[in-house]
């Protein structure tokens, strides 16, 4: 339960760090529940308060701002990654007899929540600067690579690109795509945008269409399909040339 | 949030293992982001599909490398218990995790690193 309650302690700080107009008195509130450990946090909450405000009583606006309390603490959740996900991401990379503190779990959540904000502030100031509205993926990798994280961004224009593939793939052929090229094994209808990433090798058609080599990391996209992906025309080369493009900035 | 069976498929085998579509909430990706702005002018007003997309998998590679950064310092002061002094000693060890310095450090106050933001510093 301590733990939980120190737990509290960090939403105040975020509380204060987040909250612009939906005010102060919000994180008032939030902050002093962090100095107890019981049910009767709330009212020391309210007796604390009475510093910062006139009421010292625990009846009438008490009872109100007693409830506003346990409603920002319940919200304040929404400014981390669920701590489920992040400690699964954890233990990915953590040998199994490897154990993890309630606060470090604690901790390396409130370090994601503030290296998205530490990222979209740069994405976003660039935006700014160059007069956009939106940002985009590739204002966040820019971003990223400016702030010293250069070794992620191979990675994630990799995995973009997939990404991208799998959604022009999935948006254009309303069936499943590894159906459908097995039936289209002979020449393809026209129109249809080859989500094939680079470097698809199916030997059998590599001297028909040379498939420009490519970073390996594309390599395998396709190769473990269930062999039935059959090969666009010359569609294929333009759309190759496009799917590059994502590459092309991160040289 | 998209729910690609294929995609999951193809992406999750090739870098980040069996997991579902997205490791991380999308929506709550989005939040985070849009909250960024320190509020007035630099406010973060419209985002892309694929932002938070890219968040997704940067956030899962961060995370590994902040733990497995900490988990190197466990192992050194041979334990098997990470600690959040073993994440704060990382974060200090680590030049590029200097933003993480304030919020590590429990007494110091982390809209400190909110405000230098606003104001275009990099320390």
């Amino acid at each position: 339960m301590d733990q939980r309650m120190s737990g509290f302690h960090r939403y105040r700080r975020h509380a204060k760090s987040s909250l612009t107009h939906t005010g102060l008195e919000v994180s008032k509130v939030l902050g002093v529940v962090e100095t107890t450990s019981t049910g009767t946090g709330i009212n020391n909450a309210e007796t604390k308060l009475a510093g910062d405000s006139s009421t010292n009583t625990a009846s009438g606006p008490g009872s109100a701002a007693r409830e506003r309390a346990l409603v920002c603490m319940v919200r304040e959740q929404d400014q981390y990654m669920p701590i489920a996900n992040v400690i699964r991401i954890m233990r990915r990379i953590l040998p199994s007899h490897a154990k993890i503190s309630d606060d470090a779990k604690e901790t390396i959540q409130e370090c994601v929540s503030e290296y998205i904000s530490f990222v979209t502030g740069e994405a976003n100031e660039r935006c700014q600067r160059e007069q956009r509205k939106t940002v985009t993926a590739e204002d966040v990798l820019w971003a990223m690579g400016k702030l010293g994280f250069d070794d992620y961004v191979q990675p994630l224009t990799v995995f973009l690109s997939r990404y991208r593939e799998a959604e022009s793939d999935r948006t254009s052929t309303r069936a499943d795509p590894y159906v459908k090229r097995a039936a289209e094994y002979g020449p393809p209808p026209v129109g249809i945008p080859a989500p094939y990433g680079p470097g698809f090798q199916m030997g059998h058609y590599s001297n028909l269409y040379d498939a420009p080599t490519n970073p390996a990391a594309m390599g395998g996209y396709f190769r473990d399909g269930s062999g039935g992906a059959g090969p666009s025309g010359s569609s294929s080369h333009n759309a190759l040339a496009t799917n590059f493009d994502p590459f092309a900035h991160y040289k | 949030m998209r729910q690609a069976g294929i995609y999951s498929g193809i992406l999750s085998g090739g870098i980040s293992g069996k997991t579902g579509p997205h490791s991380l909430p999308l929506a709550r990706i989005k939040k985070i982001m849009k909250k960024s702005g320190g509020g007035g002018g630099d406010d973060v007003k419209m985002i892309s599909g694929e932002a938070p997309i890219v968040f997704s998998k940067a956030c899962e590679l961060f995370i590994q490398e902040l733990t497995k950064r900490s988990w190197m310092l466990t192992l050194q002061g041979k334990r098997r218990i990470v600690h959040k002094e073993d994440v704060a000693s990382a974060v200090i060890a680590t030049d590029v995790f200097d933003f993480l310095v304030t919020l590590v450090s429990d007494d110091a106050d982390p809209t400190i690193n909110i405000l230098h933001h606003q104001n275009g510093n990099t320390s």
